[in-house]
């Protein structure tokens, strides 16, 4: 037998192993790398080999600059406006679908094709469709008011109130179907006979949507939520095509970008050459992340020991 | 939602049926006039005069070929917009007077779910036709008609641009060949050669991977595996600096090679296919190991083709990945090298270049979109049950 199992072993290292040496290579001993870059600042010349040591510097500066705090509240705004309005539209166009229809699946890749095509570029096309002067939209409204108004001279993406709610639009049209289909497997999971006992309760159509349909589909509810989060965090492509960060306001004598989420604000700092500070921004990144993750599932858990309880 | 009116004529409900359509009526125009006319141009583009020679002729003909056209898609807009009022008005006549409320409630979703098609694929179907407008006339819309946003003179001048074989990129080729190089032809080749690739790497390892962990001995196995999910909760922007380094350090920087290495251990690939390998039954791998297979033609017979629908979809979806992998390669690229330009890198790049060119940025967006929709008409299911699988199994 000890035989046997370890020639099992030798075929089951055999197979792993060129997985494992990626996974090792590219996504373990870069955790530790990036702890180690977190102690320089900027190179001191052209090479990448002679980075300044600078000792516990990023950590402190990290507590002192506003603009990533700032860009922290940015993307913070950016997941309250994206997780609500998304899980609202999916569940809109959800509710649609869930019918009997000719052409359901038509309607059903429709408006998931959005999902599958690249980020940036459909960025680029709504940065278009925003434009001041030759946008889609601000021909539009120049057809329909004056050639003064908002959409023509500004433009949604040029004022630092409506950037990030258009930012917002754009990708909620595009992750609609996603959040869509989820719902629509679950919305065709409810038995018919729980809205049947309901009718004979006599309970109202908006009485059966608050009270059966919206508890049973909470699990999709959560599962969007979290993803919401990590995209939040991890937002940079749109944010790149559409906006550049801008437009700049000045606040407390800083001037911050309207729209710098957290991720965009990491790759200035890489682009600007502050290597060892935007390794430190990245540890800081993952501290939230893990910590907004642990609460949610400390959330989950006391929520689901409540109704257990009951 | 059953009336209680009866038999009798309601008239709020005759109210609400005349609101419909007359909505009905304004959608099938539009949307009906702008598909046809959408087909007939993009055939025009191509088939006039202009279209496959290289080098800038007189006065585009496809603008007369379209003068002529435009008529007859207005009069098959019209046609079917009428065939489809008598339609539905003979059909709600038609419908127990008990029945409407339902047949009116169909006829709002239709409506919402059309809109809805209209208002998430506008920005696409807009691309698609501002990339065939002649240069400078993008900025005119028709202003006896604002829906009316395709070309009259379409062309294929933009296309001939970004693809550099124009007449004055060909004569500009000789001097600057790197320069000439600079086109959205070798960007797609480039971003298909990685896409590839990498997927094709990613699903061999990944393949093979979860084939130990679903049916193979291992110590610390479990141990193993958590340790893989555990690095899913480690946000993506996290590796981007020390993983920039090591491409550095071994000297990649800029090869197609740095575009996908770092990322080609899928610990998501290895879930997907664990989860689905778990339902392979053991007897198989067993009788497959009693007629004397090794343990490479176990894996290859037996599990490859019975997971090949999973297989292939973990494909699709790292292609994807790969597509539209901007960040990283936004930072590995050498803009000295056209060979090292994948698609967003240089559709970023181009956009630089000319900020205005509305007709210009829109055919090179074509270069990526327009495969990537071609790929998900034939093979949705895939990417549907993929990107969603992960959800479900919550």
């Amino acid at each position: 037998m000890a035989i046997k199992s370890s020639k099992e072993t030798a075929v089951s290292v055999g197979f792993l192993s060129p997985f494992m040496l990626l996974f090792g290579i590219f996504l373990i001993f870069p955790i530790f790398y990036s702890f180690y870059l977190s102690f320089f600042g900027s190179p001191t010349d052209y090479s990448l080999s002679n980075l300044e040591f600078v000792g516990l510097d990023n950590y402190v500066r990290i507590f002192t600059d506003f603009q990533f705090w700032w860009s922290l509240m940015v993307t913070a705004v950016y997941g309250l406006l994206t997780i609500p309005l998304g899980i609202a539209a999916s569940l809109a166009l959800a509710l649609l679908l869930d019918n009997k229809l000719f052409g359901k699946s038509f309607f059903r890749s429709a408006f998931f094709l959005p999902n599958v095509l690249d980020m940036l570029v459909v960025g680029v096309i709504w940065t278009l469709i925003y434009a001041p002067k030759f946008g889609a939209l601000a021909q539009l409204t120049t057809f329909i008011m004056s050639e003064d108004n908002f959409f023509n001279t500004t433009g949604l993406l040029g004022s630092p109130y409506t950037a990030l709610p258009a930012v917002v639009f754009a990708m909620v049209l595009k992750g609609a179907g996603f959040g869509m289909v989820l719902f629509l497997a679950a919305l065709q999971n409810i038995p018919q006979a729980v809205y049947e006992a309901a009718d004979i309760d006599g309970a109202s159509e908006w009485q059966k949507f608050w009270n059966i349909t919206v508890p049973l589909l909470k699990p999709i509810i959560v599962f969007m939520g979290i993803t919401g989060v990590i995209g939040a965090l991890n937002a940079f492509t749109e944010i790149y095509a559409m906006t550049s960060g801008g437009p700049q306001v000045v606040i407390g004598g800083e001037t911050v970008g309207s729209t710098s989420v957290a991720g965009y604000y990491l790759y200035k700092q890489f682009e600007s050459g502050n290597y060892g500070y935007a390794a430190a921004i990245s540890y800081m990144l993952l501290i939230i992340t893990l910590g907004i993750t642990w609460l949610q599932q400390r959330l989950a858990a006391r929520k689901s020991a409540q109704e257990v309880g009951k | 939602m059953i009336s209680q009116h009866g038999g009798k004529m309601s008239p709020v409900r005759v109210f609400i049926f005349i609101v419909l359509l007359a909505a009905l009526i304004s959608i099938s125009y539009v949307v009906s006039g702008q598909l046809f006319k959408f087909g007939g141009m993009v055939i025009t583009a191509f088939a006039a005069s202009d279209g496959m020679p290289v080098g800038d002729g007189a006065a585009p003909a496809s603008a007369d070929v379209m003068l002529k056209l435009v008529p007859v898609f207005n009069g098959l807009a019209i046609i079917l917009t009428i065939a489809l009022t008598i339609l539905t008005v003979r059909w709600y006549i038609g419908t127990k007077a008990e029945e409407r409320a339902t047949f009116l409630k169909k006829m709002f979703l239709y409506e919402a779910l059309v809109i809805g098609v209209v208002v998430v694929l506008f920005p696409f179907f807009w691309m698609l036709c501002t990339s065939f407008k002649p240069s400078g006339q993008e900025l005119i819309i028709n202003k006896s008609n604002p829906f009316d946003i395709v070309p009259s003179e379409p062309t294929l001048q933009n296309f001939k641009k970004v693809l550099k074989i124009d007449a004055a990129s060909v004569a500009m080729a000789s001097e600057d060949p790197i320069e000439q190089k600079k086109n959205f032809g070798t960007y797609f080749l480039n971003s298909l050669l990685v896409a590839t690739t990498a997927a094709f790497l990613v699903t061999l390892f990944a393949s093979m991977g979860a084939y130990v962990f679903s049916k193979k001995e291992l110590p610390y196995k479990q141990q193993i595996f958590m340790l893989l999910l555990a690095t899913m909760m480690i946000p993506g922007m996290m590796f981007m600096v020390p993983q920039f380094f090591m491409i550095c350090q071994m000297g990649m920087f800029g090869t197609k090679w740095a575009m996908f290495l770092p990322h080609l251990a899928s610990v998501f690939g290895i879930f997907m296919l664990k989860q689905f390998m778990d339902t392979i039954p053991n007897s198989l791998l067993e009788a497959a190991q009693i007629d004397g297979a090794s343990e490479w033609q176990v894996f290859r017979v037996v599990i490859v083709p019975l997971a090949f629908p999973i297989i292939l979809t973990l494909f699709l979806l790292t292609f994807l990945f790969h597509w539209s992998n901007f960040l990283w390669q936004l930072i590995v690229t050498n803009f000295e090298n056209p060979l090292s330009i994948t698609l967003p890198v240089g559709l970023a790049l181009f956009r630089g270049q000319y900020t205005s060119e509305l007709g210009l940025i829109m055919s090179a967006s074509c270069f990526s979109i327009v495969p990537i929709a071609v790929l998900f008409l034939f093979a949705q299911r895939y990417f549907i049950e993929g990107m969603t699988q992960g959800a479900v199994k919550e």
